[in-house]
Order: C-alpha cells, then sequence, then structure tokens
C-alpha cells in the first residue's frame, strides 16, 4: 500500500477506496446532509470538522449503512454500492465507532469487544476470547477485567471497549465519530500509535474529532462540514486552526484566554478525607464561593466517582462533607439535589436524558414543582418558554424545543443536559466533561457561562479530560491519579506539565505541593 | 468474599438462594403433609416439573430477547390432542415419527407467532395472547369436542412414563423427566457456547445497539419462536404420554406456570440476562408448589393466585437484590497499564523538540 504515501505530496493520483457523490439526507424538517461529495484513500486519516449538528454523525450512518441516503451514491474500490445495514457494511470492510457508546450491558468485556465478529466460527471458545480481548485493551494500555459484565462501565471505559471491538475487526476503512471525547491526553496518544500503525497497513481512517489540537495532530486531510454542506477540504499543510475554525462557524474564536477569577472567601462546600471503598480515597479539598475548582487526570483515576459520590448516586463510605459549614449527608441523588447540589453526568444516555421525551420536559424535570399551575397541572407553557431562553443562549440547534431528544446531534444533547441542570439554580455545580462533543463555538459558550456562573457566587466544580480547557477554567485545579488526590494545583501553578506529571505519578518538580497529609 | 466475588457471578448466586428456597418448601410442605417424602410425591413434582421444564426452556429464549409467548399452553393442547388423535387412529405409526410430527406441529405455530411479532412489528404479547385463543378455538372447533382417550392410545405410549431410565437406588428417573433434563442440559451448553445463540442475550440486553452493528434482530427473534413453538409441541406429547385421557381443555393455563417458572428462575423480563438452567429450578419451584398445594387438597384458584404472587414478588425482588449484589460485585474497573505508562512518560520526557 506504497501508493497511500504518494498522497501527502498530491503527486500520485490514486483511485480512493471510498468515494461519496452527492449525498443528501433529510429527517423532518431537518436537511442533515445536502450535495456532499467526499473521497477516502488508503493509509489515509482524514478528519471531518462541524458544528454540533453540522451532519458528521449522519454522514457516517449513511456509510455504514444505518441511514440510507435521500439521494447521491457511494462507491467502494470504485463500485457503486448500496449499504442496507452494519452488517453488510463490515462484510464490506467498513467498521464503524459511533459516538455514543453502545455496549450490551448483560454480555462480558469480551464479548462486547467479539459480538460482531463475524469470522469466529460457530462456537465460541472463551479461554481464547478473554486472552485476546486482553490483549487488544493492552495494546492500547489498558487492562480491564474481560470477564466482568459491561454494566455499569465508565464512559472513558466504554469507548475503550468501542475502540477495541473497531481496531479488533479486519477492515479498509475504519470510522471513528469522536471516539477520544472522554479520553484524556495519554489515552489518545496511545490511540494514535495504533491509528498510526493502521494507516501504515494502508486502512483509511475517517475520524471525528471536536478537539483542534487532536485533528491537527493526526489528520492527512481535514473537512469542514457547516449546515449539512460540505464547506471545504484541505490537506493539513494547507490548513490552520483559525481557518478551520472560520469555516465552521463563521467567526474567530478564542479557546485559550483565562477566566478571570472571581473566587470568594467563603468556603461553600468542604470535603474531607472524602472515600469510596475500593474506588477512591482521601480525598480533601474546600470549594470558595465563585470558585472554578477543576478536576484532572487520566482515566480511571477516581475524578467521577468523587463527583458521583458528592451528589449521592454512588455514596462515600468514609469522610465528611461540609455544605455551607454543616455537616451533611448525601446518600442518594435525591439528597444531592435537595442540598442545592447539582451533578451534569457525562454520561447523557444512562444518567441524564430522558431521550423519548421532548428537549422541554427534559430542561424542566428536575424542578417540575416550578411549572404546576393552582390546579396542580404542568404549564407546558412556562416550560417551553424556559426552553426557549436555553436554547438561545446556549445555541441549541433545533426546529422546536417540542423535538425528542433522541433526535438531536450528540452535542446538542449535551448542552440540553447542561440546561437542565443550569435551571435548578444549584449553589454547587458539578460539571462532569462539560463540553463532551460540544464544538468550539459552544465550547466557548459554555466557558462563558460558566464564568458567569461563579461570577453569581456558584461553586463550580469541573471534571475534564480535556486538560487544556481545565486550565483555562479552573482557579485550582485537583489531580487524581488511580483514587488518590495527588496534588491541588493554584492557577498559577498549573500548566500542562506540573498537571501531567502529577496525573502520571511522578511528585519530581517542587511546583507540586498542596497535597493533603 | 473476594474469592466469592471471583468464583461466582450475582446472577448464580440467584439460582442457589433459589435451589435454597426449594429445600426449605420441601422441608416446610414435609412437616405437615402424611407420606409426603415419598417416591410417590417425587416422582408426581418430576412428571410435572418435566412437562414446565421443556416449554419454560423455550419460553426462556424468547424472554431473553424482549418478548414473550402467551400461546405455549394452546400450542401444548393443540399438538397433544392431534397428535393424540393420529396415533389412536394409526395406532402401529414408528414413535420416533410421532414425535416428529408433534415437534413440527408445534414449531410450525410458532412460526405464526414468529412471523407476526418479527416482521409484523405488533408487540408480542398482543400477537401470542391473539394466538392463545385461535389455536384453542381451532382446536375446539375441529376436534368436534371429542376427547382422545387412554384405550385409544399403543401400549408403548401408555408405559412411557413409567419407564425408568437411571434408577438411582430406589429412587426412579423416569423417561420424561430424563428427557427434560437432557434438553435444559443440551440448551444450557448451546447458550453457552454457539454464537448464534448469544444473540438472543444481546439482542435482549440492548436492541438499539444490536440494531446498529447489524445483529439479524428479525430472524432470531423468529427463530425463539419457533424454538419455544417446537419445545411447545414435544411438551404436548409429553402430556399425552403422561395423561392418556386429552381434551380439548388440554394444557390451559400452562402459560401462567411457564412465565412463573421462568421469572421464579430469574430470566429477566426485560431481556438479556437469565439461563435455561434458572428457568428448570424455577419450574422445579413451581411444580412442587402445585403438587403440594393439591395435595394439601388447596383449590385450584388458589394455586393461580400463589403463581401470579411469586411471579410479582420474582419480578420485584430482582429489581432490588440483583441491583443490590450487582453493585456488591461491582463492574470491570478500567486500569492503566502501569508498566506502559511508564515508557510513555519517559517517551515522552524525551521527544521534546
Ligand atoms: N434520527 C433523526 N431524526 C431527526 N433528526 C435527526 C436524526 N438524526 C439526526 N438528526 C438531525 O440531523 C442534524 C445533523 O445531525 P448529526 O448527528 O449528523 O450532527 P453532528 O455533525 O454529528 O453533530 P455533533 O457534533 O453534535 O455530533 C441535526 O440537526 C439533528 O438534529
Ligand atoms: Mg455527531
Amino acid at each position: 500500500m506504497s501508493e497511500g504515501l504518494g498522497l501527502a505530496d498530491g503527486a500520485v493520483v490514486v483511485a480512493p477506496i471510498l468515494e461519496i457523490r452527492g449525498v443528501a439526507k433529510r429527517f423532518d424538517a431537518t436537511q442533515a446532509l445536502e450535495d456532499v461529495s467526499l473521497s477516502l484513500h488508503a493509509g489515509e486519516i482524514h478528519a471531518l470538522l462541524g458544528e454540533n449538528g453540522a451532519g458528521k454523525s449522519t454522514l457516517i450512518k449513511i456509510i455504514t449503512g444505518v441511514h440510507q441516503p435521500d439521494s447521491g451514491q457511494i462507491l467502494l474500490g470504485g463500485q457503486p454500492v448500496t449499504i442496507r445495514s452494519a452488517a453488510e457494511a463490515q462484510r464490506l470492510g467498513v467498521a464503524a465507532i459511533y459516538q455514543e457508546p453502545l455496549l450490551f450491558p448483560d454480555l462480558n468485556v469480551a464479548e462486547n469487544i467479539f459480538i460482531s465478529h463475524q469470522d469466529r466460527g460457530a462456537v465460541v471458545g472463551w479461554r481464547e476470547m478473554f486472552r485476546e480481548a486482553d490483549k487488544i485493551l493492552a495494546e492500547l494500555g489498558m487492562t480491564l477485567d474481560v470477564r466482568k459484565p459491561a454494566r455499569g462501565l465508565t464512559l472513558a471505559a466504554q469507548q475503550s471497549v468501542e475502540i477495541a471491538k473497531a481496531i479488533s475487526l479486519n477492515v479498509r476503512v475504519l470510522i471513528m465519530d469522536e471516539p477520544t471525547a472522554s479520553l484524556s491526553a495519554h489515552e489518545v496518544q496511545e490511540l494514535f500509535k495504533l491509528v498510526r500503525d493502521l494507516k501504515r497497513q494502508g486502512v483509511a481512517i475517517l475520524f471525528v474529532s471536536h478537539r483542534m489540537e487532536e485533528v491537527f495532530e493526526i489528520a492527512d486531510k481535514i473537512t469542514v462540514f457547516r449546515d449539512g454542506r460540505l464547506i471545504s477540504t484541505r490537506t493539513r499543510l494547507e490548513a490552520t486552526p483559525q481557518r478551520a475554525i472560520a469555516d465552521m462557524v463563521g467567526r474567530e474564536i478564542d479557546l485559550t484566554k483565562a477566566r478571570t477569577s472571581c473566587a470568594q472567601k467563603d468556603v461553600v462546600l468542604s470535603v474531607a478525607d472524602l472515600g469510596r471503598q475500593g474506588v477512591f480515597e482521601g480525598v480533601s479539598f474546600d470549594l470558595h464561593r465563585g470558585e472554578v475548582l477543576g478536576f484532572a487526570g487520566l482515566i480511571g483515576a477516581g475524578r467521577t466517582d468523587v463527583g458521583l459520590a458528592l451528589f449521592g448516586i454512588e455514596p462515600a463510605t468514609s469522610g465528611r462533607i461540609l455544605l455551607g459549614g454543616k455537616p451533611v449527608t448525601v446518600r442518594t441523588a435525591r439528597d444531592g439535589m435537595s442540598l442545592g447540589i447539582a451533578y451534569v453526568s457525562e454520561d447523557r444516555r444512562q444518567l441524564g436524558l430522558v431521550l423519548p421525551m421532548s428537549i422541554f420536559a427534559n430542561i424542566t424535570l428536575p424542578v417540575l414543582r416550578r411549572y404546576l399551575s393552582r390546579l396542580g397541572l404542568v404549564r407546558t407553557g412556562l416550560e417551553r418558554r424556559t426552553a426557549d431562553t436555553f436554547r438561545d443562549r446556549l445555541a441549541i440547534r433545533t426546529p422546536s424545543v417540542d423535538l425528542e431528544v433522541a433526535k438531536l446531534s450528540g452535542g446538542n444533547q449535551q448542552k440540553v443536559m447542561l440546561s437542565k441542570w443550569l435551571n435548578t439554580n444549584p449553589s454547587v455545580l458539578i460539571l462532569d466533561e462539560p463540553t463532551r462533543g460540544v464544538d468550539v463555538g459552544s465550547k466557548a459558550e459554555v466557558h462563558a457561562i460558566i464564568g458567569q456562573l461563579a461570577a453569581e457566587g456558584i461553586g463550580v466544580i469541573v471534571i475534564s479530560s480535556d486538560l487544556p480547557e481545565v486550565l483555562v477554567l479552573s482557579d485550582r485545579v485537583l489531580i487524581m491519579r488511580e483514587g488518590r488526590q495527588m496534588a491541588i494545583l493554584d492557577r498559577a501553578e498549573a500548566n500542562e506539565e506540573t498537571v501531567m506529571t502529577a496525573a502520571m505519578g511522578q511528585r519530581s518538580t517542587d511546583s507540586i505541593d498542596g497535597r493533603p497529609s | 468474599m473476594n474469592w466469592l466475588k471471583r468464583r461466582v457471578r450475582p446472577e448464580q448466586i440467584r439460582e442457589l438462594s433459589l435451589l435454597v428456597l426449594i429445600l426449605a418448601a420441601i422441608v416446610f410442605f414435609g412437616s405437615f403433609i402424611d407420606n409426603y417424602y415419598s417416591f410417590r410425591t417425587f416422582n408426581r413434582i418430576a412428571s410435572s416439573v418435566a412437562i414446565i421444564t421443556v416449554v419454560a426452556v423455550g419460553q426462556t429464549l424468547v424472554v431473553l430477547t424482549r418478548n414473550i409467548d402467551l400461546s405455549v399452553g394452546s400450542i401444548v393442547g393443540f399438538t397433544a390432542y392431534f397428535v393424540g388423535t393420529l396415533i389412536a387412529s394409526h395406532n402401529g405409526i414408528n414413535p420416533i415419527l410421532a414425535v416428529a410430527i408433534a415437534i413440527a406441529l408445534g414449531a410450525a405455530l410458532g412460526v405464526v407467532n414468529g412471523v407476526i411479532v418479527a416482521w409484523g412489528k405488533v408487540p408480542a404479547v398482543v400477537v401470542t395472547l391473539g394466538t392463545l385463543a385461535i389455536y384453542r378455538g381451532v382446536l375446539v372447533d375441529l376436534s368436534g369436542a371429542k376427547t382422545v382417550t387412554t384405550d385409544s392410545l399403543p401400549q408403548w405410549l401408555i408405559d412411557l412414563p413409567l419407564v425408568n431410565v437411571a434408577p438411582i437406588g430406589s429412587l426412579d428417573i423416569r423417561a420424561l423427566f430424563m428427557l427434560a433434563l437432557v434438553i435444559v442440559v443440551a440448551f444450557q451448553i448451546g447458550t453457552t457456547y454457539l454464537s448464534f445463540a448469544r444473540r438472543f442475550y444481546a439482542i435482549g440486553s440492548n436492541p438499539e445497539a444490536a440494531q446498529l452493528i447489524g445483529l439479524p434482530i428479525k430472524s432470531v427473534v423468529f427463530l425463539a419462536f419457533v424454538i419455544c413453538g417446537a419445545l411447545s409441541g414435544l411438551a404436548g406429547f409429553m402430556l399425552l404420554a403422561r395423561f392418556g385421557n386429552i381434551t380439548v381443555e388440554a394444557g390451559r393455563g400452562l402459560e401462567l406456570s411457564v412465565v412463573a417458572a421462568v421469572v421464579v428462575g430469574g430470566v429477566n423480563v426485560f431481556g438479556g440476562s437469565g439461563t435455561v438452567t434458572g428457568a428448570m429450578l424455577g419450574a422445579v419451584m413451581i411444580g412442587t408448589l402445585e403438587q403440594s398445594l393439591f395435595r394439601l387438597g388447596i383449590s385450584e384458584f388458589w394455586l393461580d393466585a400463589v403463581l401470579g404472587l411469586l411471579i410479582l414478588l420474582a419480578v420485584a425482588s430482582d429489581a432490588v437484590i440483583l441491583q443490590r449484589l450487582r453493585q456488591l460485585w461491582g463492574g470491570a474497573e478500567l486500569k492503566l497499564l502501569a508498566k506502559e505508562t511508564d515508557s510513555v512518560s519517559s517517551e515522552q520526557s524525551a521527544s521534546p523538540p
């Protein structure tokens, strides 16, 4: 597959493996794709960029046969094909990781990895399967008990299983829709190593991400979508992040400017030696009014578990929580809510949204009491008005707030979930991966809103695997590793290097202190 | 505790505790029913369990895919009656052929269910509630309300339930019970080791994911109904062998016992988890209760109420207890490989330009 290498300088023209010609797709009132043409060559990594709802996932689902295009053609190896199902796509050598991990909770991890393999014979060799699953995860730099059911895996773990599933298939075209959205820099590097291996073997890769630095690190070609149309395709050498963003949103955005601090003196939440047996331990910090405390760490470091414990979904088994100076017990999510703690989950499908319900019903759900008329009926008009406010504020892309959440694009679902919790007026707001799958423009918007909330005096905890985001937002950064608190760094001390050093468990530099004794 | 957690899954604890409950029930009934601990009791329970078990195995497959087959009682009655009539008029028929006809007849009725559910996209409850009535109605109409009687049947069939295949001490393991055991073992192995059978679990566990990765959902659901029908057909033959006298009422209400067995046996009504072994244990529990309450002279209507209560209890306790157990056991924890971490970090520190 040496032809692929010729592509970088554009001198050699080879037939593409996959070619899309004039594809269009409409969902009711939404024109999701319009006249899109794209080609994908062997040994090429092609990135798709675009705002939330621009049509990236729709294109991918058309390629894998989940949706049928209204018009247009797909050619594989020069032959026009009609792909009716994902299984058929896979037989043709095309596999995908979808934006939302879709595992089988009752099947074990290994079986989840191999379920779509069609070449493993009629009899399941469990031992062999466990061994191979271990091996694939090890290549990703991870271990996971592959005999345990996939039920209750963290999102990062789910995504890792999805990645393992896809790379273990023998394919010509591999499509990855935001595979890195909940991974931290370290795991992303492991993934990229594997992706580069596949590229060397001549696999064509289509890759979606909202993280510019990733796209510009790995992609050979970058295609930008806007409103269902293909705006530009450039080689990486021609493209720049500024140009790409301008193509995406039509304006310049600066995501690197740090927020000005507005932390106040009084402590709103004080946590001492918090732990949950076998999951995390020894977490201690004070959160001030108006402060943004970032949580950094690699996946599996236990950041989400701390958030779940503070909100009461998986309560702590040791330590103390003081809210506004008073000791409190948080045993259930209801406790957390009534104490004025809001937790925006990383896992919008399982813990966040009711997918078949409308946008407005999702947003008002936790505080539905506020929307009751004197007769005890829900005032849907008022609900819609609230939802419309958030729709404007967060730029949720939808024809109407009556639409089912399931029909929104991934990033827009994320915005609905944010709206839902912002609407509860909490005193402590815990945001777990608040911008997972959110496009750059809206990300800036979300950051601005977080700043605004802090300025109103809310204590905010931001858990994020996106380190630049943590650094830009936080007054202080708490770093965890393998269930332990490693350090709390002030804004002045926190930078990519000091945070990563602590997250990887090396306490070499003198700048790392603040570790509770 | 940790050793326990590594060796057994929460679902297996569920099955073990059912075993304990069965023993407790036997001790309980034994304490105030005379002559309870006798071979007669055992044989009675065993032959009623055998029939429930065979149907419950099929029902398990259906329930795993998030469906339900309420027509099993009618299928059992239908095959028992028509195969009975056939044998009565052709006494010389080859026994193997007779069994094959029963299975084929049951499968054919399962095909009807399967086609309408899988391709007609009608909910299984509605479809099979309909066919429950239709199959029974057709049976009543075609039979002219006549009865198959024992004296019209050949001797081999009358003797079949008494055949003792594996005497353990003075305990008889009779042919029908043995047949049920063989079926359970075969399906347990099949659902554990056959790739296509794992799809029953996958489809019930997350239909949306199954759809997205392109599993053939329709054919799998169809297959579940056909197998359930076939096993019900076989159970119809077993019923014929056991009673000899078959009226158009045969097998009526069996679906309640079968669904109870499956649910009590730990098969999740929302699909995706449960085993045929569990369903058999459920059948043993139900069979024991049925026979014991019968011996106590308690009316059949109360028995139905008890079964209903058991179903509710099982579903409710599963929602709570299994959840707790799973939490206690914990899921698979993702860990980064320690060695890898080090090598990468050294690589990273070495690489900056
Ligand atoms: N099943 C569906 N029914 C109705 N509308 C849909 C459906 N799927 C997608 N859409 C709409 O099509 C548009 C494109 O969605 P798509 O998921 O392709 O966006 P995306 O580019 O992947 O966005 P994101 O970055 O948020 O993932 C959106 O406006 C979305 O609401
Ligand atoms: Mg998408």
